[in-house]
């Protein structure tokens, strides 16, 4: 065998959006304010997957503004509608669109003042970028105009929406039911190469091809799936928190050994959009899926280069020496034995 | 404490303070001139979220001594730019979207200027040893080398600075890359987390653990360190006045321990004093006695008839079982050409986000409890912390800071409720950061699995039955393994429609860390064993990975391992999208690797092999070993 061998391996995944098995739900405010601006309360506020400024993209497209004229509330029980927790891969699902349904409602509201002034139907309205025109007409006026006729008109433009994905619970039997209305799928190829003398497994490229929905913000996407593929890197070859009766022994990050820029594979992203018919954005979720097939393939790859299965996580160096090993020895003492 | 006349230059300005010579310069910068953009991720050297620059160099800023700093020039995060500007790095940070929660931008910022002032020339692969002492647990890294790529172009003149610019909107917001609105105060150090946060008159809280997996408290003296100067209070499970109970499905977790202590780490009593170094003495004079119980530390053992019981509620130690049954699982295996058994297993694995666990609480003036932290779930925390301190619901406020990193580990409401009892007991705020061992210690973490596998497929490789068992190791408390069962339990079998099914995930009770959310909910660790078995019996049956997939996979109208009906289902799409990216060569999994014609191909890296460069980058002022 020679030092370092290549290999290739695939692995496929599925995943549910939202709560599992019970039904899921959030809500929002939103008022188009002075200036062309607008607010938007949702109880949400960043845990660093990029969700502040997709609810922004979408207030935006929602009210005919821009993402930066969008400003965000505080997640705050006290201040805020019930947005629930921050997981589940239910952000862009729940709160997108119950942000989406909030704004909706409140252009309705100043779309009826405008179409009133201009004696046009409210339905010809469309709004952009911060200007708001009458389709089939010479119509047009600012967001910042539109607003302030509104409120002339004696009418404050706000919103409230909110959002249901209808999961049922599991059947204490047999375990039938609908625990989603949304599903994503996802397929992973991962390229390694194995130094046959250390054990050492580098992944050296991975293609990560997942069905979002509806890209929102395509760079956020591909951020979340660098981000779980590493992830997933990690506890494929080296993480491994450890205790010895029930001491923790891997305490710090010199012992608990986690991925650095320098483990780190070119990674390709490929976006699908399959979009969900049950909600207004058309959008699925990405956070969670990203790393569910990323270990199995880098563990197919292992056998392709090597052809041993590691089948306990992680992968160490000490591991894939071992099975190497094994293998030889059984191959030749079958070689043996055939003489 | 000792104290020293400090004198350096901050940020291009004169500073002079009277303080502890013997404190961190990151506490220095952080504590006494409010400079917070410099992070604490380890207090270890190990994370480079606290870098700066002493007399120009890159230094981990926790293990410099702020003596040593005498007559410095200091450069942080905060003096990188002018307020109000960027510099090019920072620019492209923003550009190719590299900051995610944020935390550990600070230091990546840091580490990335260091490459453009010592090595502008430097090659990708040169960046990612320059930046390899820097972690980031959000990103992947890709589009912060891509940023700093983008910056070492742009600085030397490679690139026009126009590359930096926003793109311009099409049609649509939606599908646009617009840059991301946090980016800018993430990348100036300038976002607040909650450990960054100040109150006047905040009293700072420090928590004792147990030394002990398992054990009773026989008793806890709290006298001596209450009579502590500088000590505002001490609290024990006697200070909860409502249910003393949290969870994510079973609330069978005591805000501190109650009675017993269930693994090591768990909090036992807290102080909140003056200072974080007058709590941490605080601790040492509560004496508390215990008694060994025997321990649980593997999931099998705690199904054996006679286990240590770890909780009265659950006797046989399960916290839940999750069965799922559809077909003749018989019929099915009697139908098969081929049987494959294995067995798997998964490993534990930390969240390691970048922020440790950290909150201020108070009352406010109309006497409603506040928590501000980066909790995952305020709106479950709330309802809980009202139960725990017995309270109209409205009574209780929590305010979500912006989180450095959850992956569902920061859904566990496992300090909130300490923070909430000080605040009560001294109507003052009390802020808690914890320590990395800490959060190692008392965070739940990713379920380790063992799963034992049956699969019986046809000689053509149609998937005829599946028996699938799992035992994870839920640890000392419920936390979120009922929900892990669950979701393991759905997904486990992978994409693909079998008729055919026997499906038990368990999570038990042991003495270990506990197990929680982490980013799959189970779902990783299941479809694990399912994809190596599409690949075992790929082999076997000499099929290439992607039919054998294609034969299996769910269509619209498929029922799923639940019996719900599908409407539609795109892993025909991200099997074809996945299989023409990677220009993958058709053939079964026999050690092909040796063979192969796709391998190294564009979408690849070269090897790393760290020390073998010894060249020295054109004008580069560093000799680079």
């Amino acid at each position: 065998m020679q030092r370092r061998m290549r290999g290739r391996g695939v692995a496929a995944s599925w995943y549910g959006i939202a709560r599992t098995a019970t039904v899921d739900r959030a809500g929002a405010w939103a008022e188009l304010d002075d200036g062309g601006t607008a607010k938007v309360v949702t109880g949400v506020t960043e845990i660093g997957e990029g969700i502040l400024t997709v609810l922004a993209q979408i207030a935006a497209e929602e009210l005919g503004i821009r993402p930066e004229d969008v400003t965000i509330g505080d997640n705050d029980t006290a201040r805020s509608p019930e947005a629930a927790h921050a997981g589940a891969t239910r952000q862009t699902y729940m709160i997108g669109n119950s942000v989406a349904l909030a704004c909706r409602e409140a252009r309705a509201r100043l779309f009826a003042e405008i179409a009133a002034h201009w004696e046009v139907d409210a339905g010809a309205l469309v709004a952009f970028d911060g200007e708001l025109r009458a389709q089939g007409t010479n119509l047009a006026m600012t967001m910042a105009e539109a607003v302030d006729l509104c409120k002339r008109r004696g009418v404050v433009p706000v919103g409230a929406g909110h959002f249901t994905a209808h999961g049922t619970g599991l059947n204490p039997e047999d375990g039938s039911g609908a625990p989603w209305q949304a599903y994503v799928f996802g397929t992973q190829v991962a390229e390694v190469e194995v130094d046959t003398v250390t054990g050492e497994v580098q992944v050296l490229g991975l293609w990560a091809a997942h069905d979002v929905g509806r890209v929102i913000n395509p760079r956020g996407v591909e951020g979340q799936i660098e981000g779980g593929v590493v992830q997933g890197l990690g506890q494929a070859l080296m993480e491994d928190y450890q205790t010895a009766n029930g001491h923790p022994v891997t305490h710090g990050f010199a012992k608990y050994i986690l991925p650095t820029a320098l483990d780190v594979p070119e990674i390709t992203s490929i976006l699908v959009e399959d979009r969900d018919p049950l909600s207004p954005l058309g959008a699925k979720g990405i956070g969670e899926p990203a790393l569910v097939p990323t270990a199995p393939a880098i563990i197919n790859a292992i056998h392709d280069a090597v052809g041993v299965r590691i089948r306990s996580l992680p992968a160490t160096p000490e591991k894939v020496l071992a099975a190497i090993a094994e293998k030889q020895a059984r191959e030749a003492a079958a070689a043996k034995a055939a003489e | 404490m000792p104290e020293m006349k400090l004198e350096m230059q901050v940020n291009g300005r004169k500073v002079m303070r009277l303080a502890d010579p013997g404190q961190r310069l990151l506490d220095f910068l952080r504590d006494e001139l409010n400079l917070t953009g410099t992070k604490e991720g380890c207090g270890a050297g190990e994370c480079g979220t606290c870098s700066v620059f002493v007399d120009g160099k890159l230094v981990k800023s926790c293990l410099m001594p702020v003596a040593k700093a005498q007559g410095a020039e200091i450069q942080t995060v905060e003096g990188l730019a002018k307020p109000g500007e960027l510099e090019a790095i920072q620019k492209a940070f923003h550009k190719t979207g590299a900051s995610q929660c944020g935390y550990c931008i600070p230091g990546m910022v840091m580490a990335a200027t260091s490459v453009l002032r010592e090595a502008p020339e430097a090659s990708l692969d040169e960046i990612k040893e320059r930046m390899g002492g820097n972690i980031c647990r959000c990103t992947g890294y890709s589009k912060i080398i891509e940023a700093v790529a983008l910056a070492r172009d742009v600085v030397t003149g490679r690139a026009s600075p126009a590359v930096l610019e926003p793109e311009t909107v099409g049609e649509s917001y939606i599908g646009h890359n617009v840059r991301r609105l946090d980016a800018p105060s993430k990348v100036t150090g300038r976002l607040k987390y909650a450990g960054d946060m100040v109150m006047p008159d905040m009293a700072h809280m420090a928590v004792l653990r147990s030394p002990h997996a398992h054990a009773e408290i026989v008793s806890i003296d709290t006298s001596e360190a209450e009579a502590m100067a500088g000590v505002a209070c001490v609290i024990t499970a006697a200070d909860v006045p409502g249910t003393d109970g949290f969870g994510v499905f079973v609330h069978d977790q005591p805000v501190m321990a109650r009675g017993k202590v269930r693994h090591v780490g768990e909090a036992v009593a807290a102080v909140a004093a003056e200072d974080a170094a007058t709590a941490r003495r605080a601790l040492t004079k509560i004496k508390v006695e215990y008694r060994d119980l025997p321990g649980l530390f593997d999931p099998e053992d705690a199904l054996k008839p006679g286990a240590p019981v770890i909780h009265d509620y659950a006797p046989d130690n399960m916290v839940k079982h999750i069965p799922i049954r559809k077909g003749d699982i018989e019929a099915g295996f009697a139908a098969a050409d081929l049987i494959l058994e294995e067995a798997f297993s998964t490993q534990q694995v930390e969240h390691a986000y970048l922020e440790p666990e950290a909150g201020i609480a108070y009352v406010d003036h109309d006497d409603v409890v506040t928590v501000i932290s980066p909790s995952q779930n305020i709106t479950h925390h709330r309802h809980m912390l009202a139960g725990i301190l017995a309270l109209p619901i409205n009574k209780v406020r929590f305010i979500m800071s912006p989180v450095g990193g959850g992956f569902g580990g920061k859904e566990d409401m496992i300090y909130q409720g300490m923070l909430a009892l000080a605040a009560m007991k001294t109507h003052r705020p009390v802020r808690l950061v914890f320590t990395r061992e800490e959060s190692i210690a008392a965070s739940a973490k990713r379920h380790p699995s063992r799963v034992t596998y049956r699969m019986g497929l046809t000689r053509d490789g149609r998937i005829t039955a599946i028996r699938f068992e799992m035992l994870s190791d839920g640890g000392a408390y419920g936390m979120s393994s009922e929900g892990v069962m669950r979701k393991a339990a759905i997904l486990s079998c992978g994409p693909y429609e079998i008729e055919n099914l026997w499906i038990d995930t368990r999570a038990v009770y042991t003495n270990n860390t506990p197990s929680g959310a982490f980013r799959t909910f189970g779902g990783m660790q299941a479809q694990f064993a399912t994809e190596s078995m599409m690949d075992i019996a790929a082999e076997r049956l000499g099929l290439d990975p992607f039919e054998i997939r294609r034969r299996n996979m769910m269509r619209a109208g498929s029922l799923t391992h639940t019996q719900q009906r599908l409407t539609s289902a795109s892993i025909d799409r991200v099997l074809e999208a996945a299989e023409q990216a990677s220009r993958w060569e058709p053939g079964a999994p026999t050690m092909r690797g040796p063979m192969r014609g796709d391998l190294g191909g564009p979408g690849t890296r070269a090897p790393c092999t760290l020390g073998a460069r010894f060249e020295t980058p054109k004008d580069s002022k560093e000799r680079v070993a």
